[in-house]
């Protein structure tokens, strides 16, 4: 049988609708997909579509309608590989299939809204391409990577591979926080850094790794100590902040901006061979104070220069920090939140355990007026004091 | 018997154990039975009043402590108490 009379057979039994009246469908809850492939979807893409291309189609269909009667409106470049794929998903019980007639060329003609997604540039067709392949992703996620603006705070153990991988990612804004200039010592962890940039700021080391990686993003850097002074005014050009700092004031001062400017806070840290990572929603509980309520005394709390650490140990939760950052914002998959990974490099185990929500944190509990900002400092060796360690 | 998992920091005061098998009806009583063979690490999550650490997080099954009974959270044989400290490197 020849195509054509193969389509004839399909226009027979398959219902065709208008990109207008496709538009309006989408509205009242029906689900518009574009089967178009990656080089075509970069020439526009209907803002309300999920673009799976064809050959995913079947593999992704129960995740965007589970339900069989759910109605789906397929399209392509005109209306040839939407009926085919309407054909497929007849034979796979889904009674309420459409294909939008014209597909993408008729639906520009007519005006109907579109965005260029992100990977419209050669480069970008190229770089992203093995991510964008993943179903779960595609261009849309891309797009929404593209968008993002995250900010790393530290640009140490944590904040390094963290870095590194948004930015191959594709974070559209990624920004980085660091005060510290390059060390030696630093360089078996702090992948960003490199040995001839000894003595030179971290966050211009950063800046130079990534623009080199990937020179189509746009890196920030704020080259200054973190502090209840100027927090707000930075945190505030981002949607999102991953916590890869180093010391107990500027974890708590991290947690506290999150909630007032109602970010969420991607948390890791490490010890020796041990690491944790969680993520803190905005608007949510429970926070880094539900979790730990105060710091420990500071002989308890022993930094990396003090206690050591094992290079590939805040790679690795620097990773899932990523890996999180990547989930939080493109949507996939199930978040950290509520959920504390305890990860253990000794016998390379990981935890997992559930944080308690505070109903009387004074920072998150519902409700609650933020309390304002404190003396961080003060507040963390003041538990030498008040929480000290018997000697005895 | 319960096992007692301790962090890397408390270890190294409990003869470099990860897990320490103690008996204990309920959270307290396993502290009291650890402490007793190791008296610095029990320093190290519980105040000198006795009350747990605020630093310091306990899990049984997943759950916080806290969220329950605290110190006098029931243990059953075999059950696992995670003892996890706040730690800040980065």
């Amino acid at each position: 049988m020849l195509l054509e009379e193969r389509l004839e057979q399909l226009k027979a039994c398959i219902r065709r609708v208008s990109p207008a009246e496709a538009l309006a469908r989408t509205d009242a809850g029906a689900v518009l997909i574009d089967v178009r492939e990656y080089e075509e979807i970069a020439q526009g893409l209907p803002p309300c579509a999920q673009a799976v291309t064809r050959g995913y189609l079947e593999m992704r269909i129960s995740d965007l309608a589970p339900d069989h009667d759910q109605e789906i409106l397929l399209m392509c470049a005109a209306t040839t590989r939407s009926l085919l794929a309407a054909d497929d998903l007849h034979k796979m019980h889904y009674t309420n299939v459409a294909a939008v007639e014209g597909g993408f060329d008729q639906w520009k003609a007519e005006g109907l809204p579109y965005v260029i997604p992100a990977l419209s540039d050669p480069d970008s067709q190229t770089r992203y391409l093995r991510q964008i392949a993943l179903p779960e992703l595609g261009p849309q996620g891309q797009q929404k990577l593209s968008n993002a603006r995250v900010l790393v705070v530290g640009a140490g153990g944590l904040g390094c591979p963290a870095a590194l991988y948004l930015a191959a990612a594709g974070v559209g804004t990624l920004g980085l926080v660091d005060h510290d200039k390059v060390d030696r010592s630093n360089l078996h962890r702090q992948v960003l850094h490199r040995d001839d940039r000894v003595g030179l700021g971290k966050t211009d080391s950063a800046r130079l790794t990534l623009e080199a990686l990937n020179p189509s993003i746009e890196i920030k850097t704020h080259a200054v100590h973190l502090s209840a002074a100027n927090v707000e005014s930075i945190f505030a050009n981002y949607d999102l902040v991953v916590d890869g700092s180093d010391n107990f004031p500027t974890r708590y001062l991290v947690n506290d901006a999150c909630i007032k400017l109602g970010l969420p806070n991607v948390y890791g840290a490490v010890q020796g061979m041990e690491g944790q990572v969680s993520v803190f929603a905005p608007g949510g509980q429970p926070c880094y104070r539900c979790l730990f309520a105060e710091p420990p005394p500071p002989e308890l709390a022993p930094s990396c220069s003090q206690a050591g650490v094992l290079g590939v140990v805040p790679g690795l939760i620097g990773l899932l920090q990523a890996l999180e950052t990547i989930k939080l914002i493109t949507g996939i998959g199930q978040s950290l939140v509520g959920r504390l990974l305890l990860f253990d490099g000794r016998t390379c185990r990981l935890r997992e355990v559930q944080p308690r929500a505070n109903s009387d944190c004074a920072y998150c509990a519902s409700g609650q007026a933020f309390p304002g900002y404190i003396d961080y400092v003060g507040f963390c060796q003041h538990r030498e004091e008040s929480e000290g360690v018997d000697q005895d | 018997m319960i096992h007692i998992e301790l962090p890397g920091v408390l270890q190294e005061l409990a003869d470099q154990q990860s897990n320490v098998e103690v008996e204990g009806r309920t959270v307290r009583e396993a502290l009291d039975s650890l402490g007793r063979r190791h008296p610095m690490v029990l320093t190290r999550i519980l105040t000198r009043g006795g009350q747990l650490r605020p630093h310091v997080n306990l899990f049984v099954g997943g759950r916080d402590i806290r969220q329950g009974l605290g110190l006098d959270t029931q243990l059953t044989d075999g059950d696992e108490l995670l003892v996890v400290p706040s730690v800040a490197g980065g």
